[in-house]
């Protein structure tokens, strides 16, 4: 078999594709079952970087983050490390975090102002808009060296969504409000519930995982199940009496959203919509929440929700924790988590957001402290020959999915691997879908 | 003539001083046993009850903007507690279902490099250290944790016991090489 050389739109040389596996026999979605294979065979994560994240709307920030022109911060798509910087235009823009002459970071700071991106290496230097400002001894290149074609690379799109910045390497993504979907509508009880928008608190948490990064973006998108039982030494900690998950929490009824482009939302419903924080629960005019978002939406996903944006954009509606899970390697993935508030939040409110977020999720979270001992541990009991090639049980709530006249969109019961599987299929067709950058033969 | 560290001990260490270096020292060690055995009921007594018990998240920044690489009241933090929210952290311990910590880990908790000075108001005194918290968990999980602690120390008025009233923790890591922090730094 001979494989016809394909170009990259970062490559000026032509590349051999590599060989893409068929993921197709690791699912049986119709009947839930799912083979653990995936999460972590190394040549079936290699084919996801390129088939998954590269062609994929990736998260990378908040608007908040970038007040002047020199702004910057420093995060990754997949395992590519990324600059994110306003430029003198005041537009965001978003580079490989990697110079052109022989591949070193150019910029190492996570965060922060400047003028340049300067090569530590050999000098290169680079403006807020990526372009090659500076070549030191550039005299010793040859006359058809040109700056211009050696300016940073730049993604395709970079687009935001109510103040969270999204990216993408393919130019032929749709663009991100039709990538997100349906799943709009959800997002925006997080993201709209002040006429000023959201901003974020200062500073990211960042961790790392011994866990395969598909196992967090799964259980953010459909698993209200393990709350119960995971956390149910936070649940006792919070309950008023102190005794733990009453019968009204196990059987909270709920509903779970599934979204055909892979993203899901898990939400309890309640007539009477509340924060966990006693002040930022204060804070909040429901009356005016319903009128501006709607009873369905205050009497659901703006409630102790989950959720995910395909791949790998999670978020707490409640918490205020928006966090995107960045895969490295089959076996890891490093957790990168904000505080999102509204921006027209005083700030005793503000704060108390923070603090009740830090204190319930995060490293130290109460909560997810008990995460995090999951998915190391369902990570490490796959390595052997069997137990990494068992049939994973999806089948919870299989044949209840329907359209529920209240929320857009299919959804189904609150206790359901629902966005689970939704969130497979999306996965499995972009694995065995070409990307753009297999089929540009330039 | 440049000052050397030890110029200070000879010329002017007193009886006092020795004795205050040792109770800090011994209340740190003590405070380590207690955290090393789970017993973190007895060691929030350690702590006064106007504490602030703070770690910031650690950020590279350009050499000049190092100012902000630290980060700073109000921002994103490791820990950010009061006595009560410590207590409520506490309280998940002992709820039997704490799966992070069940079965629990192994702790190691060593402070040394401990330097005492008065402080700002009377009867305080500033209290750094050096903390390496080694965590080992199930079989093979191991963590570390190094980093400094600047304590305000307050010696309260009826008993002369000396309480831990604020702790700053620098955790002297960027992303969090483990998977949580399920103890007390
Ligand atoms: S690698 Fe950047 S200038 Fe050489
Ligand atoms: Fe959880």
């Amino acid at each position: 078999m001979t494989s016809t050389p394909v170009r990259r739109p970062v490559d000026r040389l032509a590349r051999v594709p590599e060989p893409a596996v068929d993921v197709g026999p690791y699912f049986d979605l119709d009947h839930g079952l799912v083979d653990r294979t995936i999460f972590g065979d190394p040549a079936l994560y290699r084919q996801e970087l390129r088939r998954v994240f590269a062609p994929s709307w990736l998260f990378l920030a908040h608007e908040s983050q970038f007040v002047k022109p020199g702004d910057f911060f420093t995060t990754y798509m997949g395992e590519d490390p990324v600059i994110v910087t306003m430029g003198k235009d005041r537009r965001l823009r978003a580079f490989l975090n990697a110079c052109r002459h022989r591949g070193m970071r150019v910029c190492r700071a996570d965060a922060g102002a400047t003028k340049a991106f300067t090569c530590s290496y050999h000098g290169w230097s680079y403006d807020t808009s990526g372009r090659l400002v500076n070549v030191p001894n550039g005299e010793d290149y040859p006359a058809h060296f040109d700056r211009d074609q050696w300016g940073l690379t730049e993604v395709a799109q970079l687009d935001t969504y109510k103040g969270l910045v999204f990216a993408t390497w393919n130019p032929q993504a749709p663009p991100l409000v039709e990538a997100l979907g349906g799943m709009t509508w959800y997002m925006d009880a997080m993201l709209d519930r002040d006429p000023e928008g959201t901003e974020v608190v200062g500073g990211v948490h960042k961790w790392v995982l011994e866990g395969n990064w598909k196992l967090a973006a799964e259980q953010f998108a459909s698993d209200w199940y393990h709350v119960n039982i995971s956390h149910a030494s936070a649940l006792m900690v919070m309950s008023p009496t102190g005794k733990g998950p009453k019968t009204e929490i196990v059987q909270t009824p709920g509903r779970q959203y599934t979204d055909p482009l892979g993203h899901g939302h898990g939400f309890p419903t309640h007539p009477k919509s509340r924060f966990d924080d006693r002040v930022v629960h204060g804070h909040y005019d429901y009356e005016a929440l319903r009128e501006r978002l709607g009873d369905a939406r205050v009497e659901g996903p703006m409630t102790t929700g989950h959720a995910t944006v395909f791949p790998n954009f999670s978020y707490l509606p409640v918490n205020g924790s928006i966090r995107v899970w960045h895969p490295k390697g089959p076996d890891r993935m490093e957790v990168w988590a904000w505080t999102l508030v509204d921006r027209s939040m005083p700030d005793e409110v503000k704060d108390a957001q923070r603090v009740y977020n830090l204190r319930t999720f995060g490293p130290t979270g109460i909560f997810e402290q008990d995460d995090g001992e999951n998915w190391s541990e369902v990570q490490a009991t796959a390595h052997g020959f069997v137990s990494g090639s068992m049939t994973l049980n999806y089948q919870m709530g299989l044949g209840l999915e329907a359209e529920d006249g209240v929320h857009p969109g299919t959804t189904g019961r609150l206790y359901s691997d629902g966005a689970a599987r939704g969130f497979y299929a999306r996965w499995r067709d972009l694995m065995n879908t070409p990307a753009w950058h297999e089929k540009d033969t330039r | 003539m440049s000052i050397h560290p030890t110029d200070e001990v000879t010329d002017t260490v007193t009886g006092a001083d020795i004795r205050l270096h040792f109770e800090v020292q011994r209340l740190y060690a003590v405070e380590a046993q207690l955290l090393d055995q789970h017993r973190y009921a007895d060691w929030l007594e350690l702590f006064a009850e106007d504490l602030h018990y703070w770690a910031p998240v650690r950020t590279n920044r350009l050499r000049r903007q190092q100012a902000l690489a630290d980060g700073a009241p109000g921002e994103v933090a490791i820990f950010d507690e009061t006595k009560a929210s410590l207590a409520w952290r506490i309280r998940r311990f002992d709820s039997g279902m704490a799966w992070a910590e069940d079965p629990p880990s192994r702790t190691r908790h060593l402070i040394t490099n401990i330097t005492v000075r008065a402080g700002e108001e009377a009867g305080e005194y500033v209290a750094e250290s050096a903390f390496l918290c080694y965590r080992n968990r199930l079989e093979r999980e191991v963590d570390l944790y190094a980093g400094g602690r600047t304590d305000v120390l307050r010696r309260e008025p009826d008993d002369g016991r000396l309480l831990i009233a604020r702790r700053t923790i620098l955790l002297d890591q960027n992303v969090l090489l483990a998977k949580n922090i399920s103890t007390f730094l």
